[in-house]
């Protein structure tokens, strides 16, 4: 409006303007969040709510054996992983995990004896701490490479020569995340949205404070909804004709007075029946994507099995939660625990947890 | 940079201090009397310290009478006046040295009190000796002890930051160690932290224990190179070195009240070590703000460029430092830890880097998600936290882009009462939202909230929205000049919000309001109080253009403007006629520029037919007696009003019998007559008394009434003792009548 003043305002070298020009960039960064156009800030939630996906491919069987090797593959398979979701990590570097072993030791050891200073550098006895690259995991070009953690360390009264055992481990990962979102981080954030734990909370508790302070990230409980549990439902049962899956069981909540807990076991060949028929009822409807499994397939399957519920024990299930569902091939609740049981059906899982996982992000 | 900085802080510490010492000491001198016996006592005092320098090696103790002598007359001295530098420096000297032995030098030392500075000279040598001369460990004690009493009066400290090593060497003598770790405390720079040094400390961990001497002197290691070594401190220990000292520094701050002197406080409480070990509880764990540290892990290429230079956040401890810093600042390594800090709020300000500010988002972001979208809780911290993070807003003059997504999600599940200010507080300071989506985000939420709330949530919904109001136009005022808002699209392509969009955008606000305000006067009765906070926001709404240069004018709606024209209190009224004052500014102003610069914009010719409607009912109902003449709002039916048996319905909302200022009428009818018994309020109506009442009501603080009449009333006086013709005058698009 001012041509006068403007140009005035446009002079660099006067130190105020420098001042102001940075108050522009913030309230543009302000306009521009609230406008959801930016590339580096992301869409913003509020604005383009990110919805878990209506339909998903259904689990092709994949040989991971292949791939990853065996023994990170036992690791992943057959404990129960306690999960949390994590904020892109700032600065992290997978070339420098040998000396993010060194410091997270060092850490975990200062922790453990409060008040005792560690040097770093040094070699703890107590705990080892490694963290290792799990090759072969990542599904596409912008997933992260899978990061592993484990801590060794000897039991209280352990002989002097008794190895050391591990003792707690984690996961930090990204299977299939949501293209749009990791490309619009910039290259200073390594998003590993999915952090899974086993081993005692306190060790939980410090690997997380640990990173918190060195890459400035935030971890936040991962619980697994009544929405996904379905998903998980479904996309077990769907396994059934490769691998079986023993039984179907379900744990619902009911709220009753006093609160009612059922657990619904299906037989597996009764679920995968059902599977079908309702597969084929809505493949009739609409011609749809092979292959994929839709959302409306899922709520209809759960539908019938309610139904099924209801004509035998009168009681209706659709006012209940489901809180958990377990199959040969692995178990999930709703405190967000999961247990992959068969090396096959990891990606699937993963897949799905990470999508809950970046629901979770604040921005 | 840090050392050349202290160094000048000190040097010119010390020679004002001598200056306040000679002024004070000159002031003291008050009687001849004293002066004298002063005299005699200064020139005991310099021959005892001249004893003191020539007194040789081996000069017998016991029996010396003249030792006994010239101790008492430094004892009494120091005692009551301190010792100047030179003394100081003797008596150290002669103490140190031991030349005559352990006993009178324990005797110097106590009584070591400086009256002004400390030479570095002295203590410096004095440390030397430690090493050269057998003295008892007692002694020694006893000596760090006095250095660490007197250390902000050492003159100078560079001497002693070059004998370091020397000093840590100490170390390891069992019984000066928590003496000689708060001295290396004080003294320790980046330069001096090294892996022996860490090592040594920790061996002497491993075999001391966790002493909190070792421990403070290890975190402040730590501080400086958090590459070296790890600690954390649990949460019980106290904070600070114990005061070693209190025997001397009692006598110290006498000495120095004495001499008038600034008592220095900082002694022994420059410590404190505010970090936290991880909080046992599992609650509220999102809620501690990140403690300042320093980054560990450096980029490898930036290593060799710029790491050197680099100056960690977490070792700036004063803002001139920062401004002598700034271009060299190393943001800390948890972004978060900028809010707890408010030195490091000021360089918030200024921080350019967006992954930075991506990174407070983040950790914002997940803290209020976490704790109040996920688990709703009223907790001591929650409010701190809000409360901490409403300042730092305040102060940034801006929100933070995550805890704008907080709010949205918010919103909808809120139920209006929890930390209530709190979080009307942050929703005031978003942003503007695009028109599209204003109504999804803000509207739908706040429309139910409020009709579900107290009367209090609605005046606190109304500050709150006046707020916001208020804050998108001083940012449209102060960037729309800057940044041309208004330029084509193509300079800076979709990013910036378009003027007509950030109009829209204000436009649908206002008109919220509006809608909000009606009705909420319709169910609270028009609670004078919600009424009050409505016009405040038609105060900021009134103003748009003149104030904030923003070339929209939106009129309150009916469901506003009525109620508060007939409102009973004559606060309203006359805020009401401030508002329409301001509006006829802004519009006649608008629609000037509009004609000189024939700029594409222009305010909407319903708002101008508005306006008008308005000034004229107003203007017939407190002026001109025709309250229902055709064409207003309010139409009664003739046969209603002539059922109601109120005389003269047309001129009961007059200035005189408007129930807000009847009192007001009568008042001055009993000051103007105060010999009539019966009031005829009528009476005021005559051209005379006419001026006076308003006269009378204009001083009697109703100075909107008075804008108003004086800009859109013109009265002709011509016409005799009749009331000049009135009518409201207005330069709007239509004609009134």
């Amino acid at each position: 409006m001012e041509p006068l003043g403007e140009s005035v305002m446009r002079t660099p070298h006067n130190g105020a303007v420098v001042q102001r020009r940075s108050k522009t960039r913030s309230y543009r960064l302000s306009y521009r969040s609230c406008l959801g156009t930016t590339s580096r800030l992301g869409p913003t939630p509020a604005l383009t709510t990110r919805r878990l996906n209506a339909s998903r491919r259904a689990a092709k069987p994949q040989n991971l054996t292949e791939r990853v090797d065996p023994e990170h593959l036992a690791l992943l398979v057959k404990s129960e992983w306690q999960l949390s979701y994590v904020t892109p990590l700032y600065q992290f570097r997978h070339t420098q995990l040998k000396s993010y072993s060194r410091q997270l030791s060092a850490f975990i050891v200062a922790e453990r004896q409060q008040g005792l200073a560690v040097e770093v550098s040094e070699l703890q006895s107590s705990y080892r701490v490694s963290l290792s690259v799990l090759q072969g995991l990542t599904e596409s070009e912008n997933d992260p490479e899978t990061v592993l953690i484990q801590i060794h360390s000897k039991p209280l009264f352990a002989k002097q020569d008794e190895p050391q055992k591990s003792v707690w481990s984690g996961l930090l990962t990204c299977i299939h995340g949501s293209p749009e979102y990791l490309r619009s981080l910039s290259k200073d954030f390594t998003c590993l949205p999915l952090f899974g734990s086993r081993g005692p909370e306190y060790l939980s508790r410090v690997v997380k404070t640990w990173f918190q302070k060195t890459f400035d990230c935030c971890f936040g409980p991962l619980e697994i909804n009544h929405t996904s549990l379905q998903w998980f439902v479904a996309l077990w049962v769907d396994c059934h004709s490769q691998s079986n899956i023993q039984h179907l069981r379900m744990l619902w909540t009911v709220p009753a007075e006093p609160p009612l807990q059922i657990m619904y076991t299906v037989d597996p060949q009764d679920a995968w029946d059902l599977w079908n028929s309702v597969r084929k009822e809505e493949a009739a409807k609409g011609a749809e994507e092979v292959g994929c499994i839709e959302l409306q397939e899922v709520s209809g399957y759960l539908e019938a099995l309610k139904s099924h519920f209801y004509r035998h024990f009168r009681l209706d299930l659709s006012s209940g939660i489901l809180k958990q569902v377990s199959t040969a091939l692995g178990s999930a609740k709703d405190t967000g625990r999961i247990k992959m049981s068969n090396s096959r059906h990891v990606i699937a899982t993963l897949t799905l947890l990470t999508e809950c996982a970046l629901l979770k992000m604040p921005i | 940079m840090a050392e050349t900085l202290n160094l000048s802080d000190s040097d010119r510490s010390s020679s004002s201090d001598q200056s306040v010492t000679n002024r004070s000491n000159n002031r003291s001198l008050r009687i001849a009397e004293k002066e004298r016996r002063k005299n005699e006592a200064e020139d005991s005092l310099v021959r005892a310290v001249k004893y003191f320098s020539e007194v040789e090696v081996g000069t017998p103790v016991h029996g010396n009478d003249e030792l006994d002598r010239n101790l008492e007359v430094v004892e009494k001295v120091a005692f009551s006046k301190g010792l100047s530098p030179e003394a100081i420096s003797v008596l150290l000297e002669f103490a140190m040295s031991l030349r005559m032995g352990n006993g009178p030098c324990v005797r110097v030392l106590k009584c070591l009190i400086p009256a002004s500075v400390v030479p570095q000279q002295a203590v410096v040598r004095a440390v030397v000796w430690l090493n050269v001369s057998k003295i008892p460990i007692s002694t020694q004690v006893l000596f760090i002890k006095w250095v660490l009493t007197v250390f902000d009066l050492i003159d100078a400290k560079d001497q002693l930051r070059a004998i370091y090593g020397f000093i840590f060497s100490f170390i390891t003598e069992e019984n000066l160690c928590p003496y000689i770790c708060h001295l290396l405390y004080l003294l320790t720079r980046k330069e001096n932290v090294h892996l022996y040094r860490v090592r040594k400390l920790l061996e002497l961990q491993s075999k001391l224990g966790r002493q909190p001497f070792l421990m403070h002197l290890l975190s402040l290691y730590k501080v400086f190179c958090p590459e070296l070594v790890t600690l954390s401190i649990p949460s019980r220990i106290r904070s600070g070195f114990k005061n070693h000292n209190s025997p001397w520094k009692s006598v110290l701050m006498g000495v120095q009240k004495r001499n008038g002197l600034q008592v220095s406080s900082s002694i022994s409480s420059a410590f404190t070590v505010k970090e936290k070990s991880i909080s046992r509880k599992r609650k509220h764990c999102h809620l501690d703000l990140p403690s300042l540290s320093a980054v560990l892990n450096k980029e490898p290429q930036s290593e060799q460029t710029s790491r050197r230079k680099m100056v960690p956040l977490v070792q700036l401890s004063s803002f001139a430092q920062m401004l002598k810093n700034m271009h060299r600042i190393e943001l800390p390594a948890q972004m978060g830890s900028l809010l707890g800090s408010s030195l490091a709020l000021q360089y918030l300000d200024c921080v350019q880097e967006e992954s930075a500010l991506l990174r407070l988002n983040f950790w914002l972001g997940c803290a209020l998600h976490e704790e109040f979208l996920f688990c709703s809780q009223t907790s001591e911290e929650a409010l701190q936290f809000l409360n901490n993070l409403l300042s730092v807003q305040h102060f940034l003059q801006e929100g933070f882009s995550s805890s704008d997504a907080f709010l949205y999600k918010f919103l909808n599940v809120w139920d209006g009462s929890l930390l209530r200010p709190q979080i009307l507080g942050l929703l005031s300071n978003i942003p503007v939202i695009p028109s599209t989506q204003i109504g999804r985000l803000l509207f739908e939420p706040l429309t139910q909230l409020f009709f579900t709330s107290s009367l209090f949530f609605k005046c606190g919904l109304m500050e709150c929205l006046n707020n916001m109001l208020l804050k998108w136009l001083t940012w449209h005022s102060v960037y729309a000049l800057e940044d041309d808002l208004d330029i084509s699209l193509n300079s800076h392509t979709s990013i910036n919000i378009t003027l007509s969009g950030f109009k829209d955008s204000v436009m649908e606000l206002v008109h919220f309001v509006g809608r909000l305000a009606s009705l909420g006067l319709q169910l609270e009765g028009c609670n004078t109080l919600l009424l009050s906070f409505i016009l405040d926001f038609y105060e900021t709404a009134c103003d748009t253009f003149l104030k904030f240069d923003l070339p929209l004018v939106v009129m309150p709606p009916p469901g506003v403007f009525y109620p508060a024209l007939l409102a009973t209190d004559p606060v309203s009224v006359d805020r009401l006629a401030y508002i329409m004052h301001r509006y006829k500014l802004n519009l006649t102003s608008a629609k000037s520029q509009e004609k000189q610069t024939e700029q594409a914009f222009h305010i909407s010719r319903q708002t101008f037919l508005e306006f008008n409607h308005y000034l004229v009912f107003m203007v017939n109902c407190l002026w001109n007696c025709r309250m229902f003449h055709a064409n207003t709002d309010l139409h009664v039916r003739e046969e209603l009003l002539h059922k109601s048996n109120v005389p003269q319905p047309w001129a009961r909302f007059d200035f005189i019998h408007h129930p807000a200022f009847t009192s007001y009428a009568v008042d001055f009818h009993q000051k103007c007559w105060p010999g009539r018994k019966a009031v005829d309020l009528n009476s005021i109506k005559q051209s005379k008394p006419w001026s006076w009442y308003l006269e009378y009501l204009f001083n009697q603080g109703f100075d909107g009434l008075k804008d108003f009449v004086h800009s859109s009333i013109t009265r002709q006086v011509t016409s005799g003792d009749e009331r000049g013709d009135e009518r409201g005058d207005e330069r709007g698009d239509s004609q009134q009548r």
